[in-house]
């Protein structure tokens, strides 16, 4: 009796019942639609929640105080940081990983100038250096490095690369630029 | 009244069957070629037409329409007729529509390799061939709904439903995604440029997965799990609900995969609300699935048809829990453009099209050829290997997704990106490629024995045709009508309950766009008191035992299919509209944006014809780990000239859109011709012929005539001015490059290429542009770069 009850269509000799929806699964319709609606009023509505600009301006802002803790490079910085030893360590693993590809392993220039000669582009003092690595010279294909790198990275990587002048690498690139003035 | 018997065409499902096997096996292998080249990037032999970048869409194409497609078609054939106790209308059609189908899927074949490509994703197809599955899909309808109209069943099945769904929400979803102008036979332009392409891409991306992947085989679903589990359909009222709901919401939520892009706020929102309200709806389909085998659990023990049909609708609930929650805004900040996706896709296309598709051929050959199946150990050991295989990608591609998506965000103390380098963050997941690519080759394996299973099978036996009988009554009287006024047909189904609330409810939704808070409670207030009078109304009309209007117009496919058509329609014209009459050139930064030059097009269409886009994205997301990486936020105005967009929607390298001017001409040359000598550990592959090529010069004026056509503002001067600008812009380049001892003619392809590169992401007014007044050879003077 029960069973024939239930039978609502017959196509095809499928048997077709006509049971209940299960609780739980209207639980999660009428959650999500209520969400959905929720959503859409507090967003879109009532605008009580920021837009995804209005997100990243709050992360942003939030970066930049992080970043302000950092102290700012000066050529005395530099110099310091050329005589320390782990700090080189980090600077050439930067420069491995960043500046190898184009400037080669040695320095010895590749797609990149040679920094093993005594010449430059935009000058050879420390912090001529760490303004080009920092901003990059887009007109030359240099990226600036300080935004994906940090500051801290960038300023481990220009002691090193001040490490790397006067070694004249064997092989490497024809000069470019001009000579340091002393 | 007289007895008629009716021979089922039976043909064409084994046809069908056949060509869905071989293409699977086609499909399936492309994708195991691709996959081993993300480990190993040697496996393209240096060949152009076995690159990743050309490989991948015709793997995606093969196994959306060629596996999928094949499948659905043999069994839409097999069960519309026993469903309608009706042979298919017209044999001719039939053969029209195989035949068509298979030319159309060989022409993609040789298309896609040779670099012929719209670049929009799951639409790569150019423009003769989208008018060919155009053609052949209505010879399909014309087909399907004349059956319908010869049918020998009042009402219509639910599986019946979901094929007219599919049948006219394809046929909606394809002409309009393919809208372009052509510029040969051979290449079109989309209409659509920058956000609203990439709208419109994605509307049809995301309903090619619902309505070509999903609803079709939920139709197959819903005939062939009872008859191999002999066992009634769960619930009815379930098929309904879930069916509307699901042709209703589905078609809303393609923005999710535009999330935190430059598509405007409110559409984004559209796309993720309307992707997490379609859990119930798709899990409908599921429960129906699985309760339907209630009482019949211990059947799985033995039969490997019911292993797979259960193992896919259990994939399918995964599957449509995984979609809403990625849908939702912060899950898709992490896993948008990783891994997580593709395992995603695979967890859908594997274990539910893939096993549902198998399940089905099991069930299906030894009944079209009248024997059994050749070995039932081979079918188990065909299930065991696949869901394995299907375990091994998914998991690998979660934990490769996962992990690179962090790292991409990780951040020193002081803010600055763990990883800066991309090349780390790809090293990192290469054994879970490697993993994956043995789990994707054991599914083919497994898929491989039952091939040889079915082929085994039809040799043994012979081709039947399944036939049955019908008592033709004259005048026989259609559905239950109310014994009262016998009102017309037309007038019951306009003026029936459910359609009349439906109407009201959205009408009301539909001021709700534009709704301050007060008056936007007020509405939602008025909507849920609708929803719950529809609900009482509804209740007691059933306790009263009136008729159903849902039985009403399930006995009128007319009626049926127009009221299935509005409810896709809603969200794609909800979506679609206010996007495209957008005023969109309004300049946000001031200076307005100026078209491409004539070489950064030409280069333009070979970023196009090598496929860049199915591994690097050109949208910066709003995100300080993306802007410290990549450069500043994407801004929508920024695209406006891009036919069609190259948003991308996987970073398996960088993204490009701020590549423009970061690197010399000859980073990129090098990059190009070996991509390890820049960046030692890439995958990427060497595109050595872009320097051998040359690009046809003259196609520079028509392209610029052509995007003219479609609203960029290129002056007539331009048009005639395009190969002179074209050739110094080329020759400045070329010049670049020969002092740093690289020659390549300035009409090659990698000048056209590294043209596009440099622009990308900048204004031309940024470019330092082609001295036409000053002879390229000058430039030498100042060093390596050029310039001062």
């Amino acid at each position: 009796m029960s069973e024939k009850s239930l039978v609502k269509h017959i196509y095809d000799g499928i048997e077709e019942h006509d049971n209940n929806l299960p609780n739980w699964w209207l639980f999660i319709l009428w959650t999500t639609l209520v969400f959905g609606a929720g959503y859409w009023f507090w967003y879109h509505i009532a605008e009580a929640g920021p837009g995804q600009l209005g997100e990243y301006a709050a992360e942003s802002a939030e970066h930049a105080q992080r970043m302000a803790s950092n102290t700012p490079a000066s050529d005395d910085l530099l110099l310091k940081l050329v005589k320390d030893p782990t700090s080189l360590e980090g600077g050439k693993a930067v420069f491995q990983a960043n500046c190898a590809a184009c400037h080669g392993a040695q320095g010895q220039g590749l797609i990149g100038p040679n920094l093993t000669d005594g010449f430059w582009l935009h000058g050879g003092a420390p912090m001529a250096i760490h303004k080009v690595v920092a901003e990059g010279a887009v007109a030359k294909g240099m990226p600036a490095w300080e935004r994906t790198l940090g500051a801290e990275r960038v300023k481990a990587v220009t002691a090193y690369v001040l490490t790397l002048k006067g070694t004249n690498t064997a092989g490497g690139k024809a000069p470019q630029g001009e000579p340091e003035q002393p | 009244m007289q007895q008629q018997r009716i021979v089922y065409d039976d043909t064409t499902v084994r046809r069908f069957i056949f060509a869905a096997v071989v293409f699977g096996i086609v499909g399936m292998a492309v994708g195991a070629l691709v996959a081993s080249q993300l480990a190993w990037w040697q496996a393209n032999l240096g060949i152009p037409y076995l690159t990743y970048s050309r490989l991948r869409p015709l793997h995606t194409n093969a196994v959306i329409f060629a596996f999928v497609g094949n499948m659905m078609f043999a069994g839409v054939y097999y069960s519309t007729q026993r469903l309608l106790k009706a042979r298919m209308a017209s044999d001719l059609l039939s053969n029209i529509h195989f035949w068509g189908w298979q030319l159309i899927i060989v022409a993609a074949a040789i298309s896609l390799p040779l670099g012929i490509t719209t670049s929009k994703e799951y639409a790569e197809l150019e423009w003769p061939i989208d008018l060919a599955i155009t053609v052949i899909w209505v010879v399909f309808a014309i087909n399907f709904f004349w059956t319908l109209a010869k049918r020998n069943e009042k009402n219509l099945y639910v599986a019946i439903w979901f094929y007219i769904a599919t049948i006219i929400t394809v046929a909606v979803l394809h002409i309009v995604n393919s809208l372009a102008l052509p510029l040969d036979g051979l290449k079109s332009y989309s209409v659509f440029s920058g956000v609203q392409d990439a709208l419109v891409q994605w509307w049809y991306g995301h309903n090619a997965v619902a309505f070509f992947l999903t609803t079709p085989i939920l139709g197959i679903m819903y005939y062939f799990l009872p008859k191999a589990a002999e066992r009634p359909v769960y619930s009815y009222r379930l098929s309904i609900i879930h069916f509307w709901a699901l042709v209703f919401i589905y078609i809303w939520a393609g923005p999710h995969h535009l999330l935190y892009t430059a598509l405007p706020d409110w559409a984004q929102s559209l796309g993720m609300v309307f992707s997490v309200m379609l859990w119930a709806p798709s899990w409908g389909g599921m429960l129906n699935g699985l309760l339907t085998l209630k009482g019949a659990w211990h059947k799985l023990r033995d039969d490997p048809v019911l292993k797979f049909f259960i193992a896919g609708v259990t994939f399918y609930g995964m599957a449509t829990f995984e979609g809403p929650l990625l849908s939702i805004k912060t899950v898709s900040g992490l896993a948008h453009y990783t891994d997580w996706i593709v395992g995603h896709v695979h967890g859908g296309a594997l274990g539910w099209n893939g096993f549902m598709a198998a399940g089905m051929f099991y069930w299906l050959v030894p009944r079209l050829y009248g024997t059994k199946l050749h070995s039932t150990r081979s079918a188990d050991a065909h299930f065991w290997l696949g869901t394995v295989g299907i375990l091994l990608y998914i998991v690998s591609m979660w934990i490769s997704g996962i992990n690179q998506g962090l790292m991409w965000r990780a951040t020193h103390a002081d803010g600055t990106l763990l990883y800066p380098n991309f090349v780390e963050t790809l090293l990192a997941i290469r054994p879970m490629y490697i993993v994956r690519f043995v789990g994707g080759s054991m599914y083919l394996v497994g898929f491989c024995m039952m091939a040889w299973n079915l082929w085994k099978t039809a040799r043994a036996g012979k081709a039947v045709d399944g036939e049955t009988t019908v008592v033709v009554e004259e005048a026989k009287a259609p559905v239950p009508t109310a014994t009262t006024a016998p009102a017309p047909g037309w007038v019951q189904v306009v003026t029936g309950r459910p359609l009349v609330f439906a109407i009201a409810i959205l009408t009301v939704t539909m001021f709700l766009g534009w709704a301050k808070p007060v008056r936007a409670l007020v509405l939602m207030g008025a909507i849920i008191a609708l929803g719950e009078l529809a609900w009482i109304v509804t209740r007691k009309d059933r306790e009263a035992g009136r008729p159903s209007w849902f039985a009403l117009i399930e006995g009128r496919p007319l009626a049926f299919t127009v009221l299935t058509l509005v409810a896709i329609l809603i969200g794609g014209v909800a979506e679609l509209l206010p996007t495209i009459l957008i005023q969109q050139a309004v300049p946000a930064h001031g200076e307005a944006q100026k078209p491409y030059s004539p070489l950064e097009l030409q280069g333009r269409d070979l970023y196009v014809r090598e496929g860049c886009y199915t591994c690097h994205s050109q949208m910066i997301r709003p995100f300080v780990a993306e802007t410290q990486r990549y450069g500043d936020v994407s801004r929508a105005e920024e695209f406006i000239y891009d036919h069609p967009f190259q948003w991308g929607s996987k970073r398996t390298g960088p993204d490009l859109h701020r590549v423009g001017g970061r690197y010399p001409n000859l980073w990129h040359y090098t990059h190009m011709m070996d991509p390890r000598a820049t960046s030692p550990g890439s995958n990427m592959p060497s595109y050595p012929w872009l320097a051998e090529n040359r690009i046809r010069v003259k196609d520079a004026p028509k392209k610029l005539s052509l995007m003219q056509k479609l609203g960029v503002p290129y002056t007539h001067a331009d048009v005639d001015s395009a190969e002179a600008r074209q050739k110094s812009q080329g020759e400045a380049i070329a010049a670049d490059l020969a002092t740093q001892g690289v020659q390549v003619a300035w009409d090659s392809e990698m000048v056209a290429l590294v043209a596009y590169l440099q622009r990308l992401g900048r204004g031309p007014q940024d470019v330092p542009t082609p001295p036409a007044d000053v002879a390229p050879t000058a430039s030498a003077a100042g060093g390596q770069e050029g310039g001062r």
